[in-house]
């Protein structure tokens, strides 16, 4: 029995190679031919854009490295003055049952100014809740870290987009120019410019600051060009017919008009740059994001998991305190 | 008081509107125009005076370039041709050529103006709005507050003053706009269909304040509407237009009586002629003054001096006073009743129904032109005054 099924596995077997062999070989010969075709083109590239981006950036680290070093400077100054700002506050450790219990003021702090601007007392308590259990979970420092990074990235991006989306708004011209600009910010793979900005600024902060506003700039631009262009025409009309000039039209009329808009864009800069701020940890920002990449990296599924989790409550801080800041003005 | 003057106005919308005037100047039509070269005849020839303190109204359908017409007033839209003057404050401000600046200062305060969605600006509350025109000229905040309250209370809004465009109703936004267009202290106002975003109730009722309000405050008004009876009812004059030409010009009677064109006809044909027709027009000129006395019908007739002035009514032989048409509600004895030449046949109807069917006298200040009978109106409303 075992010989006979032996040769007819055998059979089977050859069989099916036969078979295989008749309908690939053709396939693969076909493939062998097809292959110079198919092939991605051979190195080096007949356009190397590749070799050109690395002059480049090697020039602009070369020569303009004052300059570089001057953001950088400029970065790290608020980011560390920020940062000692908030790490000044005090917590309070009371021992319960032997555990230490941390009560950091920021909570308490965070809940008032919640409720002031979100007008909701839940809003406030998210807050209380949040910096307690980050400051309980031995995250404190990581999130008061990642909470400045964001906050000077979201600033900077925010005070740079708002202006330029106010020139886009008016301005056809620069709308055309800006367009691509912010297309190729938001679509190339955030860990792409996160190499140059290495390069420029070496590890750390800095960069990651740099990186967090190319990342959060956008928003703001667009949504406060969309809101200046879609304040209504008779509105425009109004501000004209009654004598306003074109800066008046500008800071009576059209900037008000669109402040949902543009307020709109401020939110979505912040949570963009926290995000951003957390992949930074690659190139060594810290915060929380340091915590998730070492979770990662030595495969400790609770340390990223905590650290993940004091992120999502981050952004959530961040989101309800500033996204109704433009709805509540027209109560 | 001012006053405006339009002079060959025309408006070309287009990339090369020297050329499609060109072709216009050499007989083409609109439609011609559009097919060889593209460009749109917003506003053609048109040429009229706005006299001081008039509330001149500007209607047509829309596409019809009325509003076209009024932008090219303030220059919200560039005339490509003719001249506008602006004579205010005795000195005259020729619009057309004015340069930004002075543009500008003409539009802070010579011109202002009424939307037809309103405009109110959102982020302000409705004093805001009101005093936004004299923020622009930069008048100190207790004195613009001041202004806007007042006017606020003018339009009828008090207590709302603190509150925003969004919580109003239309009706009550379009005061808000009518206050913030009259708060500059502009004596021309623009009124771009001030009241067609609203119901025809509050349309009425803000029609009714517009005319006691420009009663009151003397204003220049152009209006554009696109409801005739809205213009006959407003309007001192009314322009009519269509396809950006005027069609006609006249007082509403005139248009009443006396259509031009077959498009001004249509327009017309189910206007309510009762507000529009003056008893002058229907009245009955044709009396026989003999030996003082005129006879009205068998049973009334009144004594007349020298000059033709009424001095006493009779009612089958009994001496009875003439009195004012407008007091009918509170005259208790018999009486004959009088109107003046421009008093609405509406209001004598009105009249006639409420406290007697006999005929009233049609003064021309004291002196008697005619009288009204039932007969007068109806054929008056019959033939809209055309078979006097």
């Amino acid at each position: 029995m075992s010989k006979m099924n032996l040769s007819l596995k055998k059979l089977f077997g050859g069989v099916v190679s036969a078979l295989g062999w008749v309908f690939l070989y053709p396939l693969t010969v076909a493939a062998r031919i097809g292959t110079p075709l198919l092939e991605l083109p051979a190195k080096p590239a007949s356009i190397p854009l590749d070799k050109w981006t690395v002059v480049a950036v090697d020039w602009l680290a070369l020569n303009i490295e004052v300059f570089f070093d001057f953001i950088q400077l400029v970065l790290n100054s608020i980011n560390e003055g920020l940062l000692a700002a908030i790490q000044w506050v005090p917590i309070f450790v009371v021992n319960i049952g032997g555990a230490p219990i941390r009560f950091p003021v920021w909570s308490l702090i965070l809940f008032f100014l919640l409720w002031y601007l979100s007008g909701q007392i839940t809003t406030g308590l998210l807050g209380l809740v949040t910096l307690w259990l980050a400051a309980n979970f031995g995250l404190y420092i990581e999130t008061t870290e990642t909470f400045s990074l964001t906050l000077t990235s979201a600033l900077i991006a925010i005070s740079l987009g708002i202006p330029s989306g106010i020139l886009a708004g008016i301005s056809d011209t620069v709308h055309n120019i800006i367009r691509p600009v912010l297309d190729l910010m938001q679509t190339m793979p955030v860990f792409v410019y996160l190499i140059p900005a290495v390069i420029f600024f070496g590890m750390g902060a800095a960069p990651g600051a740099v990186a967090t506003v190319i990342f959060a700039y956008p928003p703001s631009v667009r949504l406060t060009n969309l809101g200046i262009r879609e304040v209504p025409d008779e509105l425009v009309e109004a501000g004209e017919a009654f004598g306003c000039n074109y800066w008046q039209l500008l800071m009576k009329v059209q900037i008000p008009v669109a402040r949902p808009s543009i307020m709109q864009g401020v939110n979505q800069s912040i949570m963009l740059a926290l995000s951003m701020a957390v992949v930074a940890a690659l190139i060594g920002a810290g915060g929380l994001g340091g915590e998730v990449v070492r979770g990662i990296q030595r495969m400790r599924v609770g340390q990223g998991f905590v650290a993940g989790l004091s992120v999502v409550f981050t952004a959530m801080i961040l989101d309800r305190a500033t996204a109704n800041i433009g709805a509540r003005e027209r109560e | 008081m001012p006053s405006i003057e339009l002079e060959g106005v025309y408006k070309i919308f287009g990339e090369e509107p020297e050329k499609a005037l060109e072709m216009i100047e050499e007989g083409a039509g609109k439609d011609e125009v559009r097919e060889k070269t593209g460009h749109v005849i917003g506003v053609q020839d048109i040429s009229f005076k706005i006299k001081d303190n008039e509330l001149f109204v500007i209607m047509g359908l829309s596409g019809s370039g009325k509003s076209t017409l009024l932008r090219c007033v303030n220059r919200l839209v560039n005339p490509t041709k003719g001249t506008i003057t602006l004579h205010a404050d005795g000195s005259d401000y020729d619009i057309t050529a004015a340069d930004k600046e002075s543009l500008r200062e003409i539009r802070e305060t010579q011109v202002s103006m009424v939307f037809q969605n309103f405009a109110l600006f959102p982020h302000r509350t409705v004093a805001e709005n009101v005093s936004f025109g004299l923020e622009i000229q930069g008048v100190d905040k207790t004195e613009r507050n001041k202004k806007a309250k007042e006017l606020i209370e003018v339009v009828g809004l008090e207590g709302f003053g603190d509150s925003f465009p969004s919580q109003l109703s239309g009706g009550m936004q379009q005061r808000v706009g009518l206050a913030r267009g009259l708060a500059t202290g502009a004596e021309v106002l623009l009124m771009d269909e001030p009241f067609s975003a609203l119901d025809p109730l509050i349309k009425v009722e803000m029609q009714n304040e517009l005319l006691d309000l420009m009663e009151e405050m003397q204003r220049t008004v152009l209006f554009v509407t696109h409801d005739l009876d809205e213009a006959l009812k407003v309007g001192d004059r009314i322009t009519i237009m269509d396809a950006g030409r005027m069609v006609q010009k006249g007082t509403p009677e005139e248009i009443i009586v006396n259509p031009k064109t077959e498009y001004v006809a249509d327009f017309v044909e189910n206007a309510d002629p009762s507000d529009v027709l003056r008893a002058e027009t229907v009245a009955e000129k044709d009396f026989r003054v003999h030996d003082h006395r005129v006879s009205l019908d068998e049973m009334t007739e009144v004594e007349v001096n020298d000059q033709n002035e009424v001095v006493q009514g009779y009612i089958s032989g009994t001496p009875v006073p003439v009195r004012p048409l407008e007091d009918y509600d509170s005259i208790e004895e018999d009486a004959i009743l009088y109107s003046s030449k421009d008093t609405p046949i509406s209001k004598i109807m009105r009249a006639r129904l409420a406290y007697s069917s006999r005929p009233v006298l049609v003064l021309r200040d004291k002196e008697l032109i005619g009288f009204v009978k039932e007969s007068n109106i109806l054929q008056g409303l019959l033939e809209k005054g055309r078979g006097d």
